[in-house]
């Protein structure tokens, strides 16, 4: 025999440990940053309390509208002038938003981030906001999100959002906004944005080699000249889940593939189930191995990859499964996806399957957590969400120690197949009846 | 300057079978790396066969000898590993990132599919990942706008024949008609140790690597006569530029300016890699300047030049621009072409090379920061250039491009009669 038949034993674990959180309170705010000896390239990042969650009704895409508006220029220097001195530092300026936060950060070679965190302050906090840069931001936002609305995917997500919160509160609408509410954006909602959320002091988070990085004058650079003080965040949403299941169609005539969206509300980060949540999804759709990507794609051949989470932020949270699958089974897949996540939440998890999950999900932290930019993303997570220092630490033991028991009752408690929205972006004309005929719910057409 | 763009240990053996083996240390974090990069890719498809490559790639997770069906993902995430693979016009990439102490097991599963995937290769296998690639060409290449565009611009740049011509994710047709003694046949043929470079990078040491990987592959039989896939070195100038134009349902029109230009790793494609990036990367470069910012031509989020690194025939250099509302398909060309051709006459300015410099600098450090990245550039230049140290040359290659040199390569590789033009526009609404 030329294989080996034997499967090898592991060796002897060698544990992993996120790199000590260092906080340090600096004139005018707090850095939170984590020390990666050796390496040659380091991020910072300001965090700012500006995500979309602080947006009005009616104005989605605001705080989006306004980091693309930041790079116009700030009162020191035109837009040409600012793009290429932080490029000829080696870097662009990334901006991202989500529900909880706003975050505008730098990568550079650790010798270059002070002049980088420099520029971007100046961006952040100052500025120039021509009225004329911003309207035609404004308008090429719109354009950009009309190019990405010709996608499958996001008409199909606005759909499931507006049924699950309601289009009456603003995680009811699209994170990003969509092209009608970014084209309402005036130049005084995004100047007002920006005073109200973008010049108090945020968080400076810097994930490098400290032994060549000079804290201090970071924190110089990056909160001069900000003002006003943290507002704290408003009490999660109660979670109401549907009474009956229901299907939402949504037609995109000639599609070859019919684009999943299938969810319903849960709860927010903070709960105390967040792990056995957490672990639950991961063996329901988390995983190439988990039940709805083994059946749908593996035993079936239905699609390219499905998959299951529970997307969780400050004041809500949602269980959402994601997939894209052939036009022909739509009907089928559909039946197949409701049926796992049903039987995940009456049946629970097994402890063969739970022992995937959680040595994937604890091997994942020390896989995922080795470039600066993860560090940083990690750092972001315990500031946003106001976890401890050693969270990590936590979070290891407490996935180590996870049992089916928990994690089958956090399935039973937080699942909820008779409740499910089940969003439907095809072909209509070729896929209606058959959904008509599997029963699951009423099949209610939606223009968007 | 850098004098190296790899500054960890690296080090190599071979097998007797031909299996060459890159180990490069890093005790910073329990984690390795494991990566293989096979010699084959689509370049190596006959008429026919299209995309059978990378459906073969899908077959490798699917069981072999000692492995059940699903047992390879299984195995690895049930140990906190990633894992992924790739296929590509040159060649095929499986890769794996484990906690270190599960090294031999990441070693054992791909000695098992690289020397016993036949007999446990069967058609119902065949038949289900069929399916989920012909799902993978509608979701990433048929259900979104635009996404045929690399299937249409790869046959307008090289001809019928070349290596080339045809995508990697290959025609419906084919993959339809694909039957097991093919993909048996294909293993056999190209699976073979001599055809493969195994790289590892991370928590282990180089003398303790050679001995497992000498445990688990040493035994597997060399391939002799691996066929080599058509050459492609030499493309033909036609002296006649390419056009299509697709009406297609796009939100808006988009242009794509398509130059062939010299093989990845080359030094000439050193400095295309400059000139992309002056060209088209970033918001200072010469494309968002004139017809982002400027001309106001051009939407700002969907405006690049890249190249596209292949290695077997000149690889081709990318420019792209989506007109803003109320700028037409003609419009908008006439903008991209008059950038493109302007940077061929007139060259580049020493601000504009320090910038690229300076992104491509952030760039390659950003792609070797991980373990995986550095296990992915070892196999990548053991495999195509022979020698994994090679991978400490390209950032200083890079470097030494001039702002003369990229006028040098610009006006050689952007001619306007040796351009493929592909224009995207929406269908008129009735």
């Amino acid at each position: 025999m030329i294989l080996i038949a034997q499967r090898p034993e592991p060796g002897t674990p060698r544990p992993y440990r996120f790199p000590p959180v260092i906080r340090r309170t600096v004139p005018g705010g707090e850095i939170v940053a984590a020390d990666l000896p050796g390496h040659r390239l380091a991020v910072a990042a300001l965090l700012l309390d500006a995500g979309a969650g602080r947006e009005p009704v009616g104005r989605e895409g605001l705080a989006g509208v306004l980091a693309k508006a930041l790079e116009e220029g700030t009162t020191q220097r035109d837009s040409a002038a600012f793009s290429l001195g932080l490029e000829r530092l080696g870097t662009q300026l990334s901006l991202s938003t989500d529900w909880d936060s706003f975050r505008a950060s730098v990568q550079v070679p650790v010798d270059r981030l002070l002049p980088a965190v420099e520029l971007l302050t100046e961006a952040v906090r100052t500025p120039r906001l021509d009225p004329a840069d911003v309207s035609r931001v404004r308008d090429d936002e719109a354009t950009a999100l009309r190019m990405h609305w010709a996608n499958p995917g996001p008409r199909a997500e606005a759909a499931l959002r507006a049924d699950l919160f309601g289009i009456d509160a603003r995680h009811g609408r699209p994170m990003d906004g969509d092209p009608e509410s970014v084209a309402e954006i005036t130049v005084d909602d995004v100047t007002a944005f920006h005073a109200d959320w973008l010049t108090r002091p945020g968080t400076l988070l810097v994930a490098g080699d400290l032994s060549r990085i000079d804290l201090a004058a970071l924190g110089t650079a990056a909160f001069e000249g900000a003002a006003g003080i943290p507002v704290a965040a408003d009490a999660p949403f109660e979670v109401t889940v549907r009474p009956e299941r229901r299907i939402i169609l949504v037609d995109r005539p000639g599609s070859v593939q019919s684009t999943l969206r299938l969810g319903h509300p849960a709860p927010h980060r903070a709960h105390p189930d967040y792990v056995p949540m957490y672990l639950a999804a991961t063996v329901l759709g988390g995983a190439f191995t988990s039940r709805l990507n083994h059946l749908l794609r593996e035993v079936r051949g239905y699609t390219y990859g499905i998959r299951a989470d529970f997307g969780l932020s400050r004041r809500f949270g949602r269980f959402l499964v994601s997939s894209g699958v052939q036009t022909a089974v739509t009907a089928p897949a559909l039946v197949d996806a409701v049926g796992e996540i049903a039987r995940t939440e009456i049946e629970g998890v097994t402890e063969e399957e739970l022992a995937v999950a959680r040595s994937w999900r604890v091997g994942q932290l020390s896989v995922e957590l080795q470039a600066p930019a993860a560090i940083a993303n990690a750092l972001a997570t315990l500031v946003v969400h106001g976890l401890p220092d050693d969270y990590y630490e936590q979070f290891r033991s407490q996935l180590h120690s996870a049992d089916p028991a928990q994690v089958s009752a956090a399935a039973a408690a937080h699942l909820y197949g008779q409740g499910l929205t089940l969003v439907v972006e095809g072909d209509a004309a070729a896929i209606r009846d058959d959904l008509v005929a599997t029963g699951l719910g009423e099949v209610v057409d939606v223009t968007i | 300057m850098p004098d190296s763009g790899y500054p960890w240990p690296i080090e190599t053996t071979t097998l007797d079978n031909g299996l060459r083996v890159v180990v490069s240390p890093d005790h910073s974090a329990p984690v390795v790396a494991v990566n293989l990069w096979y010699d084959v890719g689509s370049r190596h498809e006959p008429a026919g066969q299209t995309g059978f490559a990378h459906l073969f790639e899908h077959l490798m997770f699917e069981g072999s000898v000692n492995v059940a069906k699903t047992e390879h993902m299984k195995l690895i995430q049930g140990c906190g590993g990633t894992l992924n693979a790739t296929t590509n016009p040159d060649r095929t990439n499986y890769f794996e990132t484990v906690p270190a102490e599960h090294l031999e097991l990441a070693l054992w599963l791909e000695a098992d599919r690289m020397g016993g995937l036949v007999p446990a290769l069967v058609q119902e296998t065949l038949d289900n990942q069929r399916e989920v690639v012909k799902n993978e060409r509608r979701q990433r290449y048929e259900n979104v706008p635009y996404g045929d565009a690399w299937l249409r611009l790869l046959p307008l740049l090289y001809p019928p024949g070349h290596p080339y011509h045809h995508a990697t994710i290959g025609s419906m047709e084919d993959l339809n008609v694909a039957d097991l003694p093919t993909f048996q046949d294909f293993h056999i043929t190209y699976y073979a140790p001599n055809n493969a470079v195994l790289s590892v990078v991370g928590d282990a040491e180089p003398g303790e690597v050679f001995a497992l990987v000498e445990k688990y592959f040493g035994r597997l039989a060399p391939r002799p006569d691996i066929p080599p896939a058509p050459d492609g070195r030499v493309v033909p100038a036609s002296g006649v530029p390419a056009r299509e134009t697709v009406t297609a349902e796009v939100p808006a029109p988009r242009l794509y300016l398509a130059h062939r230009t010299h093989p990845f790793g080359s030094e000439p494609y050193d400095a295309v890699t400059v000139l992309a990036s002056v060209l088209g990367n970033g918001r200072g470069s010469r494309l968002y300047q004139r017809l982002a910012d400027g001309a106001r031509l051009a939407q700002p989020d969907n405006i690049a030049a890249y190249g596209i690194d292949l290695a077997h025939a000149p690889a081709p250099l990318i420019a792209t621009a989506t007109a803003r509302p109320g700028v037409t398909g003609e419009e908008l060309e006439a903008g991209l072409v008059e950038v493109v051709d302007e940077i061929a006459t007139d060259g580049v300015t020493e601000a504009e090379l320090e910038r690229a410099h300076a992104l491509l600098t952030s760039g390659w450090w950003r792609s070797i920061t991980t373990v995986e990245g550095r296990a992915d550039a070892l196999s990548r230049y053991t495999l195509q250039f022979g020698d994994p140290r090679r991978a400490r040359d390209r950032l200083p290659g890079w470097l030494a491009v001039t702002a003369d040199r990229v006028a040098q390569i610009a006006a050689e590789v952007l001619q306007p009669q040796d351009r493929v033009t592909l224009t995207y526009l929406p269908e008129e609404r009735p």
